[in-house]
C-alpha cells in the first residue's frame, strides 16, 4: 500500500485510538491527557497536509481526465485503501475499480458494505479544515476544562474521527454511520461540560438532528434499493457507483422508467433534505443551533460551527444533488435558494438583536451558510466552487470568532455584549484579532471570506441571468453581505471600542490578573489568521484541486437541465406524484 | 513587458510592505521611528510614479502588467480566482489618468505623513499607537494606489473595499472615544451600502454584456477594462444604463455624495492627518476616479445617466455648501466643503453629455480633483495645526485672532482658503472655471440642454457660497481679538517645523499648480487627451473638439462670485462683528435648518437604521417564541401521545384482568357474530 493511503487510514484511526487511550486514563492525569490530545491532533494535521500535497500532484492529470471524459459523470476518489484503485502512472491516471474497494465490511446479499474511503477535490479541503481546527480546539480547552478531563478529550478525539469519517466516506452506509456517530460525542460534550442549560440543549440538539437524519436514512436506503431493482440486482453502497447508476437510468427515454425515477428522486430528495437541512441549518430548521452553541463549551462550538454545519452542506453536494439531479433542479433550486436567502436576511437580523456574543455568532452562521447553500444551488462551477470555499472560510472565521469569545469568557465569565465596552484598550491583542476575524467574516477582499461570497454570488447571478430571470437571489445575497458588516461592526464597536467598561472579575479568580492573549492562545489563533490571508490572496490551488469534481456536479446538473428542457418540449412535465409511494419498491 | 510595467506592482507593494513591517516591528523595534517605513515607501512610490508618467507619455498604449498575453485573453501571471466562468487575475494598468492619480496620491500622502510626525507626537510616547497609526496609513495609501492601478473591476472593487477598511481603522483610531468608534462604523457601513450597488453593477456587466461568446458560458475576460470598453458601444442601452447607475451607487457612497454623504462629516473624528488623507488624496476621490475610468461605459449609456451624475453632483455641491454656511466647527466646515467640491467633480464628469465634450469633461473633473487634493490637504493640515496648538479644540466659537500667534499656519490656511474659494489666479480658480465652462457647453449640446443650464447656475451660485463659508471660517479663526481656549495650556504657539514644511509645500501647490499645469502649459489636458481618451475608447475614435481658448466672460463672472463671497464674509465677520447675530435672528428657520444639517442624519435614522434594528428585535423574539415553540410543539407530540396512553398502564392487576376479559369478550363476540352471519 502506498503512502497516502496508509496516511488516510492513520488520519482516520489515530484520533479514535488516542481517544480510547485517553478515556482509559485517570481524570487526575490532566497534563498528560492534554499533551496526548494536542500531539494527536497535530500529527493528524501534519498527515492531512501531506495527503493534500500528494493529492495536488494529481491536479493536472485529473483536469485532463475531466476534459476528455465521455462516460457518465461521477466521483473518482483517490488514495482508496484496499483497492488497486486509481494510481498515477507516468503522469497519467490509471484506474482499476474506481467505484469501490476490496475491503468489505459487511456482506449483504449480493452486495457488500465496504470500508470505502478516499479523497477527491470536494472533500479534500473539508478534511484539511477538520484537521486544522482540531488543534485550536484542544488548545482552547486547556485550562477551561478541569472536570472529567479524560472523558472530555476522549469525546473530543472521537468526534474528530467521526467528522473526518463523514467527509472521507464514499460508501453511503459508512457515511451514514459516521454521520450518526458524530452526534454522540457532541451530545456528551454539550451535556456534561456545557453551560447552565446544557441538558436541555444537548437533548434538543440530539433529538432534532437525529429525527432529521433518520429520515435521511430512509432516503439512503431508498436510493440503494431503487438502484438495486432497476440495475440487474446489483446491490451497491458505493456513492460513485450509485451516482453512475442513477445517471444511466435517467437517460433511458422510457415513460415507465421516467415516471419511476421521478418518484424515486422526489422522495429521495425530500428524505435527504430533511436530515441535511437541519444540519446546515436552513431556516426554519435552525433553532437548535443557537441553543447548542450557547450552551456548548468553546471546543464544542468550534467543532459544531466549524465542521459539523458543513456536513449538512456537504451532504447536499455529495448525495442530494447527484442522486436526485432532476428534482434538485426543479424543486431544490427554488426551494433551497428561497430558504437560503430568507436565512441570509433572517439570520443577519436575528444576529444583530442578540446580546450574547455566542448567540450572535450562531445566527451569523445561519446567515453565512445561507450564502453557501445559495451558491451550491446555482448548480454551476462558479457557484459550487464558491459554496465549497464558503464552507472552508466560514469554518476558519467562525472558529476564530468562537475562539476569541471563548477566551474572553474564560477571563470574565460573561458573554453579554452589554457587560463589555472598550476592551481593545484593556486587551489590545484581543482587539486586533477580533477586528481581523470580523473583517474576514464580513468578506473583506484579500481575506478568505470574500472568495466564497464573491464566487457564490457570481454563480447564482449567472444561473438566474442566463435564464432571463431577475437575479433576485444575488441581489439579496449582496445585501446580506452588507447586513453581515452591520451586525459584526456593531458588536465590535460595543465590545471592543468606546470607553472602557470591564466586567467584574469573578471572585475566586481575582488573585491572577487578567492578561492579554497568552502564548498558547496565540498558537491557536495565529495559524487561523495566516490561513485567512493565504486563502484570501491565493485561493487558486484550492480552486484548481476542486475543479474536476465540481465539474462532475455541474455536468450532472447540466444533464438534468437538458432533460427538463426536453420534457418541457414534449409536453407538460409529469413530475407530480400523488400516489404517495415511498422510494423503496 | 516593458520596464515601466514592472514598476506598477512595485508601487503597490512598497506601502504594503511598509505597513506589514510597521505592524510587526513598529511597537518593539522602531518605536519612535515608526513613521520611517511609511514615509520612505510613499516617497519612493512618488518617484516611481514620475517614471510611470514618463513611460505613459512615451507609450501610445496603456501600460499593462500581469498579463501573460494581452487583454482579450485571460492568461495571467498570477491568477486570483478562476472557477467556471469566473477568471480574475492580478492585473495592473497605467495610462494618463492613472499616472495623474498616482502622482497626486503619492505626493500629497507623503507630505501628510511627514506632517503626522509632528501631529501625532502625543502618541509617540505610547509606542504601539504610533506604530499602528503609520501601519494603517501605509495600508490606506497602498489600497488607494492599488485602486487606481487595477485593470479589472473585481480588483478595483477589492482595493475599493480595502480603502473602506483603512478609513474604518483610521477614523476609529482613538477608539476609546465613543464618537470616533461610532463614526468609524458609520463610515464603513454607509460606504458598504453603496458597494452593494457597485458589486451588483460588476455582476450585471459581467453577465449582461453581449459578446462573441466562446463555447460554454460567459466570457470571463469582460471584467477587464479594455474588453469592457471595447464592447461598450455595441451593448443594449438598458443594460449599460443599469451598469452605470449601479456603479454610480458605489461612487456616491465612496465619494460622499447625496444621498450617502452622511458618513464624511463624522469621519473627522479621526486624527486630522487622516481627515486630510481621506478628503484629499484617497477615499473620496475614488468615486470620481471610478466614473472617469468607466467613462467609456457612461458615454455609451443613454444620456440621462450622465445627466443624473451631473445632477447629483450639482445638488450635493449646493446642499453641502448650505450646510457649511453655519457650522461652528472648523473641521466640519472643511468636511462639508469636500462634499461640495466632490459634487463639482461629479458635475464636471456628468457634463460629458456629447462625444465632443467627453475629453473636456474628464479633464475638468480630474483637474479639479488634483487641485482640490492640494488645497484640501493644505486646509486640513492647517486646521490640524490650529487644533494641535489649541489643545484639540476645533470649535471656532472658542478661539479667534490667531493671525499673529500662528503666522505660518495663517498664511498657508489663507492660500488654501483662497484656492477653495476659487479666487484668481489660485489653483482652484482654474479648475472650477473648467468645470463651469464644460457644464455651460453641455447646456448648449443636444441632450437635456435646459437641465445643464440649471446645473450651471447652481454651480455658479455655489461658487459664491463656497467663497463665503470658507472665508467665514478663515476670518473667525484668524481675525478679531486673540482668544485661546484654556485647553491649549501653554503651547498655544506656532507648530513645529516638521508640520510647517508640509504646509508650505502644499501651499505652493495650492497657489501655483493649477496655473502651471493647465492654462499655462496645457500639459494636463494634453496628457489626458492623448494618453487616456485615445486609449480608453478602443475601436471608436473619440471626436476631439477641445478648444483651448478661455471663456473670459465666464471667468469674470465666476471670479466675481468668488470675490463677492469673500467680501460678504469680510463685511460680516470683520467689519460688522454684530451683523451675523442679527442676520441669524432674521432668518432663524433657515439658520436652524442649516445648522442641523437639514436633519438628514435624523431622517435616515428614523427611516432606515431604526426600522432595521426594530425589525431585528422583532425577528429575535419571533425566532425564540414562534419558530422555536413550533419545534418544541412538534417535539412534544410523542410525549402527549404517551400521556394519553399512560393511564392504561396503571399497574393494577385487576384492571389488566378486566381489560383482558373485555378484550376477549369483544373478540369472541365479533367472531360469533361473524360466523353466525
Amino acid at each position: 500500500m502506498d503512502l497516502p493511503r496508509l496516511e488516510l487510514l492513520i488520519i482516520l484511526a489515530l484520533p479514535l485510538v488516542a481517544g480510547i487511550v485517553v478515556g482509559l486514563m485517570g481524570p487526575q492525569r490532566g497534563r498528560a491527557i492534554r499533551w496526548i490530545a494536542a500531539a494527536t491532533t497535530a500529527a493528524t494535521l501534519l498527515l492531512t497536509l501531506h495527503v493534500a500535497a500528494q493529492f495536488m500532484r494529481f491536479n493536472t492529470p485529473r483536469a485532463a481526465q475531466a476534459e476528455k471524459r465521455v462516460d457518465t459523470p461521477t466521483f473518482r476518489p483517490l488514495f482508496v485503501p484496499g483497492a488497486p484503485g486509481v494510481t498515477l502512472h507516468e503522469g497519467n491516471i490509471r484506474e482499476e475499480n474506481p467505484h469501490g474497494t476490496s475491503w468489505n465490511l459487511l456482506p449483504l446479499g449480493p452486495g457488500n458494505i465496504q470500508f470505502f474511503i478516499g479523497i477527491d477535490g470536494i472533500n479534500l479541503w473539508l478534511v484539511v479544515l477538520t484537521a486544522v481546527l482540531g488543534v485550536p480546539v484542544v488548545l482552547v480547552s486547556w485550562n477551561h476544562i478541569s472536570v472529567r478531563v479524560n472523558e472530555f478529550y476522549a469525546w473530543l478525539l472521537i468526534l474528530q474521527t467521526a467528522m473526518l469519517g463523514i467527509f472521507l466516506s464514499f460508501d453511503i452506509i459508512l457515511f451514514y454511520v459516521f454521520f450518526e456517530l458524530s452526534l454522540v460525542p457532541l451530545f456528551f460534550l454539550i451535556g456534561i461540560w456545557g453551560g447552565p442549560e446544557r441538558r436541555y440543549a444537548a437533548g434538543k440538539f440530539f433529538i432534532y438532528t437525529l429525527t432529521g437524519s433518520l429520515i435521511t436514512l430512509l432516503g439512503v436506503l431508498g436510493v440503494v434499493f431503487a438502484c438495486y431493482t432497476k440495475n440487474n440486482n446489483e446491490l451497491t453502497f458505493s456513492i460513485p457507483r450509485l451516482v453512475e447508476i442513477v445517471h444511466a437510468r435517467l437517460r433511458i427515454p422510457n415513460e415507465e422508467e421516467r415516471q419511476f425515477w421521478a418518484n424515486v428522486q422526489l422522495w429521495v430528495f425530500l428524505a435527504l433534505t430533511a436530515g441535511f437541512a437541519v444540519k446546515v441549518p436552513l431556516v426554519p430548521f435552525h433553532t437548535w443551533l443557537p441553543l447548542a452553541h450557547v450552551e456548548a463549551p468553546t471546543a464544542g462550538s468550534i467543532d459544531l460551527a466549524g465542521v459539523l454545519l458543513k456536513v449538512g452542506a456537504y451532504g447536499f453536494l455529495r448525495l442530494c444533488v447527484p442522486l436526485a439531479p432532476d428534482v434538485s433542479l426543479n424543486l431544490g433550486l427554488p426551494l433551497v435558494s428561497t430558504l437560503a436567502v430568507v436565512g441570509i436576511i433572517y439570520g443577519a437580523l436575528c444576529a444583530y438583536a442578540q446580546d450574547d456574543i455566542k448567540r450572535l455568532v450562531a445566527y451569523s452562521s445561519v446567515s453565512h451558510l445561507g450564502l453557501c447553500m445559495l451558491g451550491m444551488f446555482a448548480l454551476n462551477s462558479a457557484g459550487i466552487s464558491g459554496s465549497i470555499m464558503q464552507m472552508i472560510n466560514h469554518g476558519l472565521s467562525t472558529s476564530g470568532l468562537f475562539l476569541i469569545v471563548g477566551m474572553l469568557y474564560e477571563r470574565y465569565h460573561t458573554r453579554k455584549i452589554s457587560d463589555y465596552g472598550g476592551m481593545a484598550a484593556r486587551l489590545p491583542l484581543f482587539g486586533v484579532f477580533m477586528t481581523f476575524i470580523c473583517m474576514s467574516s464580513i468578506g473583506l477582499p484579500g481575506l478568505n471570506g470574500f472568495i466564497g461570497e464573491l464566487l457564490s454570488l457570481m454563480g447564482v447571478f449567472e444561473q438566474q441571468w442566463q435564464r432571463d430571470q431577475f437575479p433576485i437571489y444575488a441581489v439579496i445575497g449582496a445585501f446580506g453581505m452588507f447586513l453581515g458588516a452591520w451586525y459584526l461592526m456593531t458588536m465590535l464597536r460595543r465590545v471592543f471600542f468606546g470607553p472602557l467598561k470591564e466586567p467584574p472579575v469573578p471572585e475566586h479568580e481575582q488573585h491572577d490578573p487578567i492578561t492579554d492573549l497568552t502564548g498558547r492562545e496565540l498558537t491557536a489563533l495565529v495559524p487561523l489568521a495566516i490561513l485567512c490571508v493565504v486563502v484570501g490572496l491565493y485561493p487558486q490551488p484550492m480552486l484548481d484541486t476542486m475543479r474536476p469534481d465540481v465539474k462532475v456536479i455541474e455536468d450532472i446538473a447540466g444533464n438534468a437541465r437538458k432533460r427538463v428542457v426536453l420534457a418541457a418540449q414534449r409536453g407538460p412535465a409529469v413530475v407530480e406524484n400523488d400516489r404517495g409511494e415511498g422510494a423503496a419498491p | 513587458m516593458s520596464k515601466t510595467s514592472a514598476l506598477l506592482p512595485v508601487i503597490v507593494a512598497l506601502p504594503f510592505l511598509a505597513s506589514v513591517f510597521t505592524a510587526f516591528f513598529g511597537p518593539r523595534l522602531l518605536r519612535r521611528h515608526s513613521h520611517w517605513p511609511c514615509i520612505l515607501a510613499t516617497a519612493t512610490a512618488c518617484v516611481l510614479s514620475c517614471f510611470v508618467l514618463a513611460g505613459v507619455v512615451r507609450s501610445e498604449q496603456p501600460i499593462l502588467a500581469g498579463y501573460e498575453e494581452p487583454p482579450p485573453s485571460v492568461r495571467y501571471d498570477f491568477t486570483w480566482m478562476k472557477a467556471g466562468s469566473v477568471d480574475i487575475g492580478y492585473t495592473l494598468r497605467a495610462d494618463g489618468l492613472t499616472a495623474i492619480m498616482l502622482l497626486t496620491v503619492t505626493f500629497v500622502a507623503t507630505w501628510i505623513a511627514v506632517f503626522s510626525i509632528g501631529y501625532m507626537s502625543h502618541e509617540r510616547e505610547h509606542n504601539a499607537g504610533y506604530a499602528r497609526f503609520f501601519a494603517e496609513m501605509s495600508l490606506f495609501i497602498c489600497s488607494m494606489l492599488g485602486l487606481v492601478l487595477a485593470d479589472n473591476f473585481i480588483l478595483v472593487y477589492a482595493f475599493w473595499e480595502g480603502v473602506g477598511l483603512c478609513s474604518y481603522l483610521l477614523v476609529g483610531f482613538w477608539f476609546a472615544k465613543p464618537a470616533a468608534a461610532a463614526a468609524a462604523r458609520k463610515a464603513l457601513l454607509v460606504t458598504r451600502l453603496g458597494d452593494v450597488g457597485f458589486i451588483l453593477g460588476i455582476l450585471v456587466l459581467w453577465m449582461g454584456f453581449d459578446r462573441p461568446a466562446p463555447l460554454g458560458g460567459p466570457d470571463p475576460s469582460v471584467l477587464n477594462f479594455d474588453v469592457a470598453f471595447r464592447l461598450a458601444p455595441a451593448q443594449d442601452p438598458a443594460i449599460l444604463a443599469l451598469v452605470c447607475l449601479l456603479f454610480l451607487c458605489g461612487a456616491v457612497g465612496k465619494s460622499a455624495q447625496f444621498p450617502l454623504y452622511v458618513w464624511l462629516p463624522d469621519a473627522m473624528e479621526g486624527p486630522t492627518p487622516v481627515s486630510a488623507l481621506i478628503h484629499a488624496a484617497t477615499m473620496v476621490t475614488a468615486g470620481v476616479y471610478l466614473i472617469a475610468r468607466s467613462m467609456p461605459l457612461f458615454h455609451a449609456a443613454p444620456p440621462y445617466v450622465l445627466m443624473i451624475v451631473a445632477s447629483i453632483g450639482a445638488f450635493t455641491a449646493m446642499l453641502a455648501a448650505l450646510i457649511a454656511l453655519t457650522q461652528p466647527d472648523l473641521k466640519r466646515v472643511l468636511a462639508y466643503s469636500t462634499i461640495s467640491q466632490i459634487g463639482y467633480m461629479f458635475l464636471a464628469l456628468g457634463s460629458a453629455s456629447s462625444g465632443t465634450l467627453v475629453a473636456a469633461a474628464v479633464v475638468a473633473g480630474i483637474f479639479h480633483l488634483v487641485t482640490h487634493a492640494f488645497f484640501k490637504a493644505l486646509l486640513f493640515l492647517s486646521a490640524g495645526s490650529v487644533m494641535h496648538a489649541m489643545g484639540n479644540v476645533i470649535d471656532m466659537r472658542r478661539f479667534s485672532g490667531l493671525r499673529y500667534a500662528m503666522p505660518t499656519t495663517h498664511w498657508t490656511f489663507l492660500c488654501g482658503a483662497g484656492a477653495l474659494a476659487a479666487l484668481p489666479p489660485l489653483s482652484g480658480f482654474w479648475s472650477k472655471d473648467e468645470i463651469l465652462g464644460v457644464t455651460l457647453k453641455a447646456g448648449a449640446a443636444e441632450h437635456y440642454p435646459g437641465v445643464y443650464v440649471v446645473l450651471f447656475l447652481m454651480g455658479l451660485l455655489t461658487a459664491g457660497l463656497t467663497a463665503f463659508y470658507t472665508f467665514r471660517a478663515y476670518f473667525k479663526t484668524f481675525w478679531g481679538e486673540l482668544r485661546i481656549p484654556p485647553e491649549a495650556g501653554d503651547h498655544a504657539h506656532e507648530s513645529p517645523e516638521v508640520m510647517l514644511v508640509p504646509l508650505r509645500v502644499l501651499a505652493v501647490g495650492a497657489v501655483a499648480l493649477g496655473f502651471v499645469i493647465q492654462p499655462l502649459t496645457g500639459w494636463f489636458s494634453g496628457l489626458l487627451e492623448h494618453h487616456w481618451a485615445n486609449v480608453s475608447f478602443p475601436g471608436q475614435p473619440l471626436p476631439h473638439v477641445v478648444e483651448h481658448g478661455h471663456n473670459w466672460v465666464l471667468m469674470f463672472i465666476s471670479s466675481m462670485f468668488g470675490v463677492g463671497g469673500v467680501f460678504v464674509a469680510w463685511f460680516m465677520y470683520v467689519c460688522q462683528p454684530g451683523l451675523p447675530e442679527r442676520v441669524v435672528r432674521g432668518m432663524q428657520g433657515l439658520y436652524q435648518m442649516s445648522l442641523n444639517k437639514f436633519h438628514v442624519d435624523e431622517i435616515y435614522y428614523a427611516l432606515f437604521a431604526k426600522p432595521l434594528s426594530m425589525m431585528a428585535s422583532v425577528f429575535k423574539v419571533f425566532d425564540q417564541y414562534v419558530v422555536d415553540s413550533v419545534v418544541d410543539l412538534v417535539g412534544s407530540v410523542p410525549r402527549m401521545i404517551g400521556m394519553l396512553l399512560r393511564p392504561i398502564q396503571n399497574g393494577l392487576v385487576q384492571f389488566y384482568a378486566l381489560a383482558m376479559m373485555l378484550g376477549l369478550t369483544v373478540f369472541l363476540g365479533a367472531l360469533v357474530i361473524r360466523m353466525a352471519r
